[in-house]
């Protein structure tokens, strides 16, 4: 397990144990690491099988493709401790102002290597499939940081509008409710009991949600109600996401959004 | 191709089919970016030579060693493909101003990116050689 063993001009000295997850493929993060010590190994997982990328020692940084990513795209690649390690890790904060000021025919170049490392690392996927057939993941150690990740909400108050996904024909205004916290996988929301008034809110109901969150960017999403809690003063629903268009770039948003900061 | 480009081309050259580009292990910092045509990206291994990768119009190559800073030997050689091949050299000055103003932790990441650009591309060629 991780453990935080120093902090200076924020950066941190993370510490990982052989076999535990430092970055996650498909995650989303900025954050950058570099080895102090030990051994970390990079891979990608493709159809179920690790496809191993490099193996890095001290010296040595890994999270800059995510940073560098104009997209801003998810974790192109795992890497997980392949002994005891120590990792600074820093949020490049600071960076990404002074990188948007780099010299445009810097960054169009930069871009390049980047796409091109990015296909190389898909190819090496197909290549260790053609080869071995893949390689399974080792069994045991599950990644500590999933169930946290799984669970992980985010304690907000913020307004939104919400109205039936199935809504009678020329529909009723939109109703207003609080978010009290969201995740990737749902949110809570907080309603006055008036509002029940107007249209059922049981286990089951799917409503549309409109927000802004409180980094200025739209949500809209399509969730399920699927516990209820009457509290003094508002009623409180759980609900999950029926689905994250990814079109709208909706998974990017709260993935930012709910990033750790 | 990326306007921005056009600004800093400070010679054009045609290469006729197959005709080298860069030669691999051979010492140059130069950018160049492809303007007409495509040319091929090819390594020397054990079964010979071997493409990892084709470019194409608009497509910048030679960046490795510059992003590096410069020392290393270049890492693959570029051969002219499909007929001709028109390539134009950028402008070397503007492009060390440019980098001179990065501030050194970016270039610490800027150069991570081409350690693992060099590294994994010398890995799938010993894959490809494997198999």
């Amino acid at each position: 397990m991780r453990k935080d063993t120093g902090q200076t001009h924020g950066k941190k000295t993370l510490t990982f144990e052989k076999g535990d997850l430092i970055i996650k493929q498909g995650d989303y993060g900025i954050s950058i690491y570099k080895i102090l010590s030990g051994k970390v190994k990079i891979f990608r997982t493709y159809n179920g099988a690790e496809v191993p990328l490099a193996t890095l020692e001290r010296g040595s940084i890994i999270g800059e493709m995510a940073f560098l990513n104009k997209d801003k795209d998810v974790r192109s690649a795992s890497a997980r401790a392949l002994e005891d390690s120590e990792l600074e890790v820093w949020h490049p904060r600071d960076l990404v102002e002074k990188y948007a000021q780099t010299s445009v025919v810097l960054k169009i170049i930069i871009d390049q290597a980047l796409s091109r490392l990015l296909r190389i690392n898909r190819f090496m996927d197909q290549l260790a499939v053609k080869k071995r057939g893949g390689k399974r993941p080792p069994e045991g150690k599950e990644d500590p940081w999933s169930s946290t990740r799984e669970f992980y909400r985010k304690k907000v108050d913020i307004v939104c509008q919400y109205k039936p996904a199935l809504g009678v024909k020329g529909s009723s205004p939109p109703l207003t409710g609080r978010i009290k916290d969201i995740s990737m996988g749902g949110l809570c929301l907080e309603v006055v009991p008036k509002n029940e008034s107007a249209t059922t809110h049981d286990v089951g109901d799917t409503f549309h949600i409109d927000t802004v969150l409180p980094n200025g960017q739209d949500l809209n999403v399509t969730a399920e109600i699927v516990s209820v809690t009457k509290r003094p003063g508002g009623v409180r629903f759980g609900m999950k996401f029926k689905e994250l268009p990814d079109y709208y770039g909706t998974k990017k948003t709260l993935g930012f959004f709910l990033m750790p900061t | 191709m990326h306007p921005a480009l056009h600004s800093y081309i400070v010679e054009e050259t045609t290469y006729s089919d197959s005709d080298v580009i860069i030669e691999e292990g051979s010492k140059g910092s130069w950018i160049y970016v492809i303007l007409q045509g495509a040319a091929k990206v090819k390594k020397r291994t054990a079964k010979g030579m071997i493409t990892i990768d084709t470019l194409r119009e608009g497509e910048v190559f030679g960046e490795m060693v510059f992003l590096e800073g410069g020392k290393s030997p270049r890492s693959a050689s570029i051969i002219a493909a499909e007929g001709k091949v028109k390539v134009g050299l950028l402008d070397t000055q503007k492009l060390i101003d440019d980098y001179e103003a990065v501030p050194s932790e970016l270039r610490t990441l800027i150069g991570s990116l081409m350690f693992k650009l060099r590294n994994t591309t010398s890995k799938v060629c010993s894959i490809i050689v494997a198999k």
